[in-house]
């Protein structure tokens, strides 16, 4: 197994901001998700020895991040959100640091293969401040893959990116998985780790509260969502086969064992309270509403505490 | 060793591509040697530009090292930092790279106000003096860029870094040995700046271009120089667990 945590736990003052996870991850793409805040990033800076945890143990690739720090160093890559390239050095130049900084043989060659690799090459010559958010991003890559490692955190890799380099990003990260590398990735959108990742971990203040394939979680939420677009104030329901999943201002959905008989019953009692119903629809889940069921909807995560929780983990960075 | 090297190179490359900083970093001290070693009217020594010198050679040296840890506060903002420091290189390379950099650099600059005042007429009478005053200024310049390079790790933004290095710099320039000998000074001022470090470079090297050599005085601003790396690896540690 590449990472392993036993009751990872981290303390900033009286707050948790990891609190008692187990994780066991092997040669796969396993997303973190969360709200901001959750302890995405700072699972992934105990993992990366860049945290010291508060109790519990943590291995990489069967190295103690804390005893055996600089072991771990030499088998990870950590590419951080902030996408931190020198933009007066050219490609290449920021790639060569690096390999030089991991100490690679033969490492003029080994740059050039990496940049090839990424799609910079044409590239490689200019200097990084004209390049696109997509290039950066693939930049970073290279510095982080030109040693080799064999496990890669990459925390919030396509944050801010476009579609076309949002999906090259994905396709890099998936071949990287085809030739051994465990990729362990942070991030809010649902709809690439659904598609993507082998498997998800949902975080939420600190605690794991779903791990599996996004597939298995979908399924085990039910089988249709509903979606009705009200307005009005709506006070819960009771109906049989029918389950409340969370609402975002007038949309309100609803978990059913089967949607189509649901809908009449659902708009018929919907109604009776009082509520005004302009559409109902059925769909099949997604990790959002996994999501939805298990962290609850945005507003709650927009609190005082949050702040607080972003604050301090800027201030730790 | 070697990783010092790299993180010395990055940011000297990084450093020399951005002409404006090379060229705006030099203006202040040959203002001062122009407008003040030449215009100003002093009636206490024959030949003011020579007196002050050594004062603005420091100064050069003094104003690049603190203003060198905001390169360190920047890596620390942007990400740098942290891309850095999972890297299996010895984390203290990233700080003795920033420190030797910054002390670098202001060498550089020192060197173009000493050929400024030369032309000037300036004159240097023994051959030692050049490669003792470099001597000298290189650790004072390693002093203080390890004082800097630690605020910078204390300190999260770049403004309030850009605040203490305003409070810090000028106050020290002006109760140094740099513009006035002591003798001139008021009781108060003398005794500020008789224990002001800057001074002790200042001397050393007024000392030298006058053919003396001051050899306790030296010993003394290693000594503060070395204290001073300490505390910066120790804080260096601590900062980044």
């Amino acid at each position: 197994m590449s990472v392993k945590t036993y009751e990872l736990t981290k303390y900033f003052g009286k707050l948790c901001a990891v609190d008692h996870i187990n994780l066991d991850i092997g040669n796969e793409i396993f997303g973190l998700l969360g709200p901001n805040g959750a302890g995405k990033t700072t699972a992934v800076l105990i993992l990366t020895t860049l945290l010291k945890p508060s109790t519990g143990e943590a291995y990489v690739c069967g190295y103690d991040v804390v005893k055996e720090a600089k072991k771990v160093r030499n088998v990870i890559s950590y590419v951080p959100q902030d996408m931190a390239v020198d933009i007066k050095l050219t490609g290449k130049e920021n790639v060569l640091l690096f390999a030089k900084l991991y100490g690679v043989a033969d490492r003029k060659k080994r740059v050039d293969e990496i940049l090839e690799l990424m799609g910079l090459s044409e590239r490689a010559d200019d200097r990084v401040s004209g390049y696109s958010g997509g290039m950066r991003r693939r930049l970073e890559l290279a510095q982080a893959l030109v040693h080799e490692p064999q496990v890669l955190f990459l925390d919030e890799p396509t944050l801010g990116l476009d579609v076309s380099a949002r999906r090259k990003m994905w396709e890099h990260i998936s071949s990287l998985k085809k030739k051994g590398v465990t990729i362990f990735i942070t991030t809010h959108y649902m709809d690439e780790a659904d598609k993507f990742c082998d498997r998800v971990a949902i975080i939420d203040r600190g605690k794991i509260v779903a791990m599996d394939s996004p597939a298995k979680l979908k399924s085990g939420i039910g089988k249709d969502v509903i979606t009705a677009n009200v307005s009005g104030e709506f006070k819960g329901l009771n109906i049989e086969g029918i389950r409340f999943l969370g609402r975002e201002v007038d949309i309100i959905k609803f978990m059913a064992e089967n949607g189509s008989e649901a809908l009449p019953l659902l708009s018929e009692a919907l109604s009776r309270q009082g509520l005004k119903v302009h559409s109902l629809s059925v769909r099949e889940p997604s990790l959002d509403d996994v999501f939805l069921q298990n962290v609850g909807t945005g507003e709650e995560q927009g609190s005082f505490d949050d702040h607080k929780f972003r604050n301090l983990l800027r201030r730790r960075k | 060793m070697r990783g010092v090297q790299y993180y010395f190179e990055r940011d000297l490359m990084r450093w020399t591509r951005s002409r404006r900083a090379v060229f705006a970093s030099l203006v202040m001290p040959a203002a001062w040697l122009i407008f003040v070693g030449l215009a100003l009217p002093i009636r206490f020594t024959n030949n003011y530009l020579d007196f002050i010198t050594p004062g603005i050679l420091v100064m050069t040296m003094l104003f690049a090292s603190l203003q060198g840890g905001t390169l360190l506060i920047f890596d620390k903002i942007l990400g740098f930092l942290n891309k850095f420091l999972a890297l299996p290189v010895p984390r203290e390379s990233i700080l003795f790279g920033k420190i030797l950099f910054i002390a670098f650099r202001g060498l550089l600059q020192s060197t173009v106000i000493l050929g400024m005042a030369v032309l000037l007429g300036v004159k240097i009478n023994y051959f030692a003096t050049i490669p003792l005053t470099y001597f000298v200024l290189f650790i004072f310049g390693i002093l203080f860029s390890a004082i800097a390079t630690t605020i910078a790790l204390l300190v999260d933004d770049y403004d309030s870094y850009a605040s203490i290095n305003s409070m810090v710099s000028m106050p020290l320039f002006f109760t140094s040995s740099a513009l006035m000998p002591y003798e001139l000074m008021p009781h108060w001022l003398r005794i500020i700046a008789s224990l002001n470090p800057v001074s002790y470079a200042i001397d050393i090297i007024r000392a030298l271009f006058a053919g003396n050599f001051l050899l306790n005085e030296i010993m003394e601003l290693i000594a503060g120089a070395i204290i001073v790396l300490m505390v910066s690896v120790h804080v260096f540690r601590k900062a980044t667990v």
